[in-house]
């Protein structure tokens, strides 16, 4: 715990099994808050999640658990459950992702938790919230995704244009349950800066939902999304000789620097295509002659000349091009952190910064039960002070 | 009270991700002064057609909530006016190019002297610092350089392009790093400069990926494919382009699967008695539940599913979100009255507070100044001539 961390000071215990938790809890500790995981004697089950290395152990559990601690606690047995009390008595944030029918039996219900704690922020995440219809549906990243209404509307652009009639698509990774954890962890700060201990609900739903909140904007508006048709009308994904990359013109200039860049073709001279909606109106006509253009181009020349001239385009990096990035290595985004049984792996700490330095990581993903003892520790205070 | 009453927001975002940062914050209590110029108005207040028709398509839902002000930061007085803002508030946010800022003359350690607690945000593609500090982008573009775009997309296809839900992450983690800084100013008295770079958010949001990828694993992108669960995808119902969604992680959920498919003895197969075997026959397995698919609705079937304990939901469009009891239940989806009368749908704050009131919208998009009586006159406490030369000469405006 660096003592110039935003969030130091603040202890989080986090009992979580799904992503959305588990990220809630890695947000806080990467700012600063003691950020205790609760496992249960089988362990918490991201342990065991794809990406796996290649000498066993999860890729995820690593990223997803830096930074935190470890203590095992059967919540079946009453021993335990008072030793989480114990826990609880000296921390600001709770957060569990248990199935709501599940809660009473650990001890882990709303009324339980503010019964004993009343000044601890208890922070729920769960796939669609602890209230409402769905509050005990089940929901994997795939329907999360899917049920924010953003699944629908993918892919879109080059790759809806190549597969027009294939189902739609997930985002890769674990973006839906991400957003439930960030929304969650931003949530349970604000319940922490009332001053009021409570309960909060947080839905992995109700976050993509808001994250996506366009299309419902747009739906009001009478305008219907679909992947057929949100493509940009020109621009998007572009295949070079050598990669991809994405070209997005919103503005005049960027236009104008657009044609520049492609050396100021005849086609792109046509005074009807100084006016946007005309440009707009034969965007597939333009995009043709963009994609025919690209392929003559390599991804990293194209791009420099870009920026340069003020197109907006990126590469479509691989991860390993992010690992050797100039720009994230000068920023600093990964820390080399060693793994027991693995080696040294990088984690990127952080999707944010306080002033130029980059967020520090204080140790890798803990071991089962690595900090056992301050749960012990803890417990025996408690029952001294009853004794006394 | 909302969690986050009594905090103000000096509010210079544009576009989308930072808008969505100060909308989150402003949703949960804070007061949010936009600050605009007819100058410059925000990009997405003005129609633009790169959706193929000319309207402000995406500027009410983060607009709504705010305070507007017209403020000319071309001007040097415009510039004396924006830091009397800042003495005036708890945060201050942004969204220009890095380094737009500062050469304003509104740079961080420029607000520190006006106000020394200051947590300052700054959302910019890709940080303020590092040679692609001074990059141009958009989402589909944080969405290239994180990673993100890569990984999304079919196995034998090209990568897609991340749009809003990229931007709005963004805002959603600008918003928790600043309630962060608020708490370190809580206690130790010290204010902060948050840097949030897009691409580094669209990174976090593969960060396995790229730690997998560090120890040499290939990673790439996978369509709908689980590596360690199936049946997992989305499967096409009876009805036309409505697709269900269903993730098979446990046996017992395969079994209850089966069942409800009305094929109980592939619950009993030993050939698809494990994830391990199940993952082996992925693409047999995938056409058996679409045969069964095909000939179902797709919500009685979610419906069915979720009550057998599978993972299941169909493939949301706006308009089921927008109608949804669930979602309204919640105030996830509420309705915004604007100035004209007209009522929308809009989305609320994602989660719900025992012991504060309740997060949400309660006033619609701000028309350009429309607030310039209590912000400049009630909390600045500027005169109505002081008002009126600096209109006279476009320093308002």
């Amino acid at each position: 715990m660096q003592h110039d961390k935003p969030l130091a000071g603040i202890r989080v215990v986090e009992h979580a099994a799904g992503v959305a938790g588990a990220w809630a809890g890695r947000l806080l500790s990467a700012m600063g808050a003691d950020v205790v995981m609760v496992e249960p004697p089988s362990l918490c089950p991201l342990r065991n999640e794809a990406p796996l290395f290649r000498q066993g152990g999860s890729a995820l559990f690593a990223y997803l658990a830096a930074d935190k601690r470890s203590v095992i606690c059967d919540l079946e047995t009453e021993t335990d459950r008072a030793a989480l009390d114990a826990l609880l008595s000296s921390s600001h944030i709770l957060i569990d992702d248990t199935p709501l029918a599940d809660r009473e039996g650990l001890g882990l219900d709303e009324a339980a938790i503010a019964s004993r704690h009343p000044d601890l922020v208890h922070l729920s995440v769960l796939p669609f919230g602890a209230s409402g219809p769905k509050a005990d549906w089940k929901g994997a990243e795939i329907n999360l995704v899917h049920a924010g209404g953003e699944g629908y509307l993918l892919p879109n652009g080059l790759s809806v244009d190549l597969f027009p009639d294939r189902p739609p698509l997930k985002i890769g990774g674990h973006f839906a349950e991400m957003q439930g954890g960030a929304a969650a962890a931003l949530a349970a700060l604000a319940a922490l800066w009332s001053g009021q201990g409570q309960y909060v609900d947080a839905s992995i739903q109700d976050a993509n939902v808001a994250v996506g909140a366009f299309a419902l904007q747009r739906h009001g508006d009478g305008s219907v999304e679909h992947r057929h048709t949100r493509s940009f009308r020109f621009g998007g994904v572009i295949e070079c000789r050598d990669g991809y990359v994405e070209l997005l013109t919103l503005e005049e200039r960027q236009w104008k620097a657009l044609v520049e860049l492609m050396g100021s073709p005849e086609w792109a001279l046509d005074e009807a295509l100084d006016d946007a909606t005309e440009r707009s109106a034969r965007g597939q006509d333009i995009n043709r002659h963009i994609r025919e253009w690209a392929r003559h181009h390599d991804v990293e020349e194209l791009v420099a000349r870009a920026q340069k001239l003020g197109v907006p385009m990126a590469r479509y990096n691989t991860p390993e091009q992010i690992l050797e990035g100039a720009h994230e290595n000068a920023r600093g985004i990964f820390q080399t952190l060693a793994m027991p049984g693995v080696g040294d792996v990088k984690v990127q700490t952080a999707p944010f910064r306080f002033g130029d330095e980059p967020l520090r990581l204080g140790a890798a993903a803990p071991k089962p039960g690595a900090d056992q003892a301050l749960l012990d520790a803890r417990f025996a205070a408690t029952k001294r002070e009853a004794t006394a | 009270m909302k969690p986050l009453a009594g905090i103000r927001i000096a509010d210079f975002t544009v576009h989308a991700a930072g808008p969505f940062c100060t909308h989150m914050l402003s949703q949960l209590g804070a007061e949010c002064i936009k600050i605009e110029s007819a100058h410059r108005p925000d990009i997405f207040r003005k129609p633009h057609t790169v959706y193929g028709r000319a309207g402000p398509a995406t500027f009410d839902q983060v607009a709504s909530n705010k305070l507007s002000v017209r403020l000319n930061l071309k001007h040097p007085e415009g510039v004396a006016l924006a830091k009397r803002l800042v003495g005036i508030a708890d945060v201050a946010a942004e969204s220009f190019r890095a380094g737009v800022m500062k050469r304003l003359g509104l740079g961080y350690e420029a607000l520190r002297a006006v106000k020394r607690d200051i947590v300052m945000v700054s959302v910019s593609s890709s940080g303020q610092t590092g040679p692609d500090s001074h990059y141009a982008g958009y989402a589909p573009l944080f969405g290239a350089w994180g990673g993100l775009g890569h990984l999304t997309g079919y196995e034998d296809g090209p990568p897609v392009e991340m749009r809003h839900v990229m931007d709005h992450s963004v805002g959603m983690n600008a918003a928790l790093a600043t309630v962060a800084a608020l708490h370190k100013r809580r206690r130790s008295g010290e204010g902060s400069h948050v840097d949030v770079a897009a691409r580094e958010v669209a990174s976090s949001l593969v960060g396995e990926a790229l730690t997998a990828s560090s120890t040499g694993i290939a990673m790439r992108r996978a369509g709908n494919i689980d590596p360690q669960r199936a049946p997992h995808g989305l499967y096409a119902s009876r009805e036309g382009d409505c697709w269900l969604s269903i993730a098979v992680s446990t046996d017992a959920e395969w079994r209850a699967l089966a069942e409800a498919m009305g094929e109980p003895q592939l619950a009993r197969d030993p050939r698809y008695g494990t994830a391990e075997a199940r993952i082996a026959v992925r693409g047999e397995l995938d056409e058996m539940v679409e045969a069964w698919t095909r000939q179902i609705d797709a919500e009685d079937a979610a419906r069915r599913l979720q009550k057998a304990g599978v993972p299941a939901h169909v493939s949301w469009r706006a308009a089921d979100i927008a109608e949804d009891p669930h979602m309204r239940a919640r105030g996830a989806v509420v309705p915004v009255r604007e100035t004209d009368g007209r009522e929308r749908m809009a989305v609320g704050f994602p989660a719900r507070f025992s012991g504060s009131d309740a997060p949400g919208i309660e006033r619609g998009t701000p028309g350009l100044g429309e607030h310039e009586d209590y912000v400049y006159g009630e909390l600045l406490g500027m005169g109505r001539a002081e008002r009126e030369r600096l209109i006279e000469t476009e320093v308002i405006y």
